[in-house]
């Protein structure tokens, strides 16, 4: 985890802990975003991610910490500050998207706006704009039911931003999309984001969606967090296991550190048949000679090729290769290792052939078990 | 609350500020209603178990604690008997219930019955009219002496005597099983209709016929609907007053009801050992009502999902016009006889058992309804203006009680939720009679006792989980995220409830208020208990009619009650389309 500066942290968030029962949905974690920024809160179900963010939102009441905004604290246990959700001036989407059924779409839109008293002819204005924005502009006099999937989520994403809220929450907004609208509106929804400058919190399950549209990442694992960075950081240097199976996918091998060969770099070792291989590795942070850790490699950074081309070099056999199009999935076993490999599609691997791999080293990391 | 002052404050200051976080408008309107409710329906009940402990002595003018009231129980003669004559009576009328629901469920949602559309509406009329008026009409059909069927018996068939007797146990098993079918039938139908048919298809697959199929594997997957709507007429019957009282009492066969009516208001009034007799009868109901809503009732949606399926449904050939016959057998004897018999009844100045064309008169209804005519009935004049004005009260308090009750029960977490919802169950549990008895000994040192208030309190005590039920299942089917996009937008609980939360639950809280005010047009063994000179409902009347004035009287109020009720359930399902009035 990077260190803050929490001065300089507009959204900041210290040690805070949820509990639904025994059970620590949310345990102890800090973290803060500059303004303007955008933060990805990414977990399996249940890791507390939305939690959390309900926590900041002040649909929750938390167990400890405190949560600040600017220069304003929203909740903090120790002095038993609750500021309630209504005055909390933030906008949020929600999952279901939650679009009231009983009121048109600009009705919908208007409401934050209504709430604040503003004069009648600048919401209309205003809701025209911010519809403008979302791409409804033609949408205003709808009922909310008569709207489909993905339009319901941009009246919901307008009615969030009309207001021109401190911090924008976003709650899975897209889990409920089919793919192709899903890819589209991540692209949408963060060009919106840019325009209007909000400094936002978002919760999803999804990788690709926090790669394509995050500043930082936040990977969190039972309530607690694995692993902090921005989307290169996340998918290139995975701390551990844990993050290296849930963003992308990676070759995972056992084994452990022989010696250091310059700062951040060495050697790896493991054990192939009676053999022992050694392959040139960077070492993740808190790993030195002897340590035990796990090697973990994308698959497209193994390199398959007929002949024998570098050393060290993994001789193996292709178990299956699949064609996508743009690139070959292949398995190779090695030993009683499966390797994934990404081959380029005019590799023409095919099943039962005989293979050398080769690991790119500058993307070979030795990670904590 | 900036983080400056916060910090800046002394050290007293944490606990406070937490003090002030609790109190919120959400806070404060759902513990305030909780307590009501809790008020309202724990006080009552925990009146009446310490009443029934107190022994009254031979003057009746001082008591003393003791267990002499249940012993009464089991020793005296007549209670003993009521007691027996309860449980034959609910016995009975829950196997016809049960019967005649399940079948005519099955016609309705499995079969190809002609008119089987059209008929639906009719099956369930009987539940929203009075027993007790169901009561009175058999009487007046089937009543040796003067029952017209047994009149026509004689001038027609030739039979010497009487050819039926309603005046008895089984008169009372019949009326009241007919009455209470609908509650079988609307357990029942929604999972007919709700059944995944794969279910029944691969068992047709694996080679069992129609009726092995039936018999195997739909009765089976509809058991715990059925078990559930069998219960629920249990409670229901041995809780009902009007209809023994009409059929029974006077020929000798009394019942718990009837029993506890006579130690609340008879001449030897003993509301300690009418307190045992509740609790009896209210410990046996609620067991039996508890074991359905939480053993029977979780059971029902394992097997039926709530997907929408067209079900199956089943030709019966020509059997279809038997199924037609039976269906149409059912409104004709539920509904349409018995009220015909009653306007027979109502048009003559005395009944004797004979249709007279030439003593035709309208004079009862005249002086069942024109309050300023000098010959009215006050009893019956009262009663309709009073019922009214309870259905009304009681209904709309009802409802506004039930939304922040509901609101806590399904938004917010933890004891007092689970709780609360306990303790909307608790009413559902003991008979109206049962609860007017705790209501009655508790207020009646009270101010409010023989006003209208003691009778609204009553109805809402016992009748609000019925209504709360009606908003809990439409805030089950709406998201949460409604709500707090609402709070997100700056609006406060308050503005929230008003502009988001209300309009949502429109339809359940309208559905709701309509099927109390229909329950409480109609309520007969919580007034009786409850009602004083001044006081009366239209059941109280149509019972002061039929124990102090004539039967032609007493049919005409009948009549007029039973076409209110209709009237209101035709203009509520005009306004509200079909859903309402059927749960």
């Amino acid at each position: 985890m990077t260190q803050d500066n929490p001065a300089a942290a507009y959204l900041n968030v210290r040690g805070l802990v949820k509990r639904f029962g025994n059970d620590r949905a949310v345990d102890d974690i800090s973290f803060g975003i500059h303004q303007g920024g955008f933060l990805t809160l990414l977990g399996p179900s249940g890791c507390g991610k939305t939690t959390t963010l309900m926590c900041i939102a002040g649909l929750h009441h938390l167990d400890a910490g405190e949560i600040r905004v600017g220069d304003a604290t929203y909740t903090s246990f120790a002095t038993g500050v609750f500021m309630p959700p209504e005055k909390r001036d933030i906008g949020m989407v929600f999952q279901s998207y939650a679009i009231w059924p009983h009121m048109t779409v600009a009705q919908n839109v208007a409401y934050p706006l209504d709430i604040r008293k503003v004069e009648r002819t600048e919401i209309d204005e205003r809701v025209n704009k911010v519809l403008q924005l979302v791409g409804l502009g033609d949408m205003a006099d709808k009922l909310a039911t008569q709207l489909s999937g993905g339009q319901q989520q941009r009246a919901a994403l307008a009615r969030a931003i009309v207001f021109r809220p401190r911090l924008l929450l976003f709650d899975e907004p897209l889990s409920n999309l089919d793919l192709k609208l899903r890819e589209q509106m991540r692209i949408e929804l963060k060009r919106i984001q840019r325009e209007v400058g909000i400094t936002s919190v978002y919760v999803t399950h999804d990788q690709a969606e926090a790669l394509v549209m995050s500043d930082e990442i936040i990977v969190m694992s039972k309530g607690r967090i694995e692993q902090r960075g921005g989307p290169r950081d996340i998918y290139g240097q995975p701390v551990n296991r844990y993050v290296s199976n849930f963003i992308g996918v990676a070759n995972l091998l056992e084994g452990h550190v022989v010696r250091v060969t310059a700062p951040g770099q060495g050697e790896f070792e493991v054990n192939h048949g009676n053999q022992r291989v050694l392959l040139p590795c960077r070492l993740g942070e808190g790993l030195g000679a002897g340590s035990t850790a796990l090697l973990s490699v994308r698959p497209e950074n193994v390199h398959a090729t007929r002949d024998k081309e570098a050393d060290p070099c993994l001789e193996g056999e292709v178990l299956q290769s699949i064609f996508l199009g743009n690139c070959l999935d292949c398995r190779v076993l090695w030993g009683d290792f499966e390797w994934k490999v990404l081959a380029h599609p005019r590799a023409r691997l095919r099943a039962g052939e005989r293979v050398f791999l080769r690991l790119d080293p500058e993307h070979t990391l030795a990670v904590q078990p | 609350m900036r983080t400056g002052a916060a910090l800046g404050t002394p050290r007293a200051a944490p606990a406070e500020g937490r003090w002030r976080s609790l109190i919120t408008q959400e806070s404060v309107t759902t513990v305030l209603a909780s307590l009501v409710i809790a008020v309202v329906v724990l006080l009552p009940l925990a009146t009446m178990v310490v009443s029934s402990f107190r022994v009254l002595d031979g003057f009746g003018f001082s008591a003393h604690w003791g267990m002499d009231n249940y012993r009464a129980m089991v020793n005296d003669r007549i209670i003993a008997k009521a007691f027996l004559n309860t449980l034959i009576i609910s016995t009975g009328s829950t196997l016809l219930a049960t019967v005649l629901g399940v079948s005519l469920a099955w016609i309705n949602a499995r079969t190809n019955c002609p008119w089987r559309e059209k008929l639906e509406p009719y099956n369930l009329v009987p539940f929203f009219l009075s027993p007790f008026v169901g009561a009175i009409a058999w009487h007046d059909l089937a009543s040796p002496k003067i029952g017209l069927l047994n009149a026509w018996a004689r001038d027609y068939l030739g039979v010497q005597g009487h050819l039926l007797n309603v005046d008895n146990i089984y008169g009372i098993i019949w009326v009241t099983g007919i009455f209470f079918t609908p509650l079988v039938y609307l357990f029942v139908v929604g999972s007919l209709r709700r059944m995944d048919p794969s279910l029944e298809d691969s068992a047709r697959t694996t080679g069992a016929g129609l009726l092995r199929t039936t018999l195997t594997v739909t009765l089976p997957l509809v058991l715990p609907g059925i078990l559930s709507g069998a219960i629920i007429v249990f409670v229901t019957s041995a809780g009902e007053f009007g209809v023994p009282f009409k059929l029974g009492t006077p020929y000798g066969w009394e019942t718990l009801t009837t029993q506890i009516f006579s130690k609340a208001v008879g001449d030897d009034a003993n509301y300690f050992m009418g307190a045992a007799m509740s609790m009896s009868l209210g410990v046996i109901t609620a067991f039996l009502v508890w074991v359905q809503q939480r053993i029977i009732a979780p059971r029902e949606f394992t097997t039926v999902t709530g997907k929408g399926f067209r079900p199956n449904v089943i030709d019966l050939g020509k059997w279809k016009w038997l199924a037609l016959g039976y269906n149409l057998a059912f409104v004709l004897f539920a509904v349409v006889i018995p009220l015909l018999g009653l306007l027979i009844v109502s048009l003559h100045p005395v009944w004797q058992g004979r249709i007279i064309p030439a003593d035709l008169t309208l004079q009862n209804y005249a002086r069942v309804l024109f309050w300023w005519q000098g010959n009215h009935i006050q009893a019956a004049t009262n009663g309709i203006g009073n019922s009214i004005i309870l259905a009304f009260a009681g209904a709309t308090i009802a409802m506004a009680l039930a939304i922040p009750v509901s609101y806590m029960i399904h938004r917010t977490k933890g004891y007092g939720s689970r709780m609360l919802d306990f303790l909307c169950v608790v009413p559902i549990g003991f008979p109206g009679i049962v609860l007017a008895m705790g209501v009655l000994i508790t207020y009646i040192k009270t101010p409010i006792y023989a006003t209208l208030w003691i009778l609204l309190l009553g109805y809402i005590t016992r009748f609000f989980p019925y209504g709360q039920r009606n908003i809990s299942s439409i805030m089950l089917a709406i998201s949460e995220e409604l709500d707090q996009s609402s709070r997100m937008a700056g609006a406060s609980w308050f503005t929230t409830l008003k502009r988001v939360t209300l309009p949502l639950l429109k339809p359940g809280i309208f559905a709701g208020w309509v099927l109390l005010f229909i329950i409480f047009l109609r309520e007969l063994p919580i007034s009786i208990i409850l009602y004083s000179s001044g006081t009366e409902t239209l059941s109280v009347g149509v019972y002061y009619l039929s124990n102090f004035e004539n039967e032609p009287l007493t049919a005409a109020l009948s009549i007029v009650q039973t076409v209110i009720l209709l009237v209101c359930i035709v203009v509520f399902r005009r306004l509200a389309g079909r859903e309402a009035l059927t749960a």
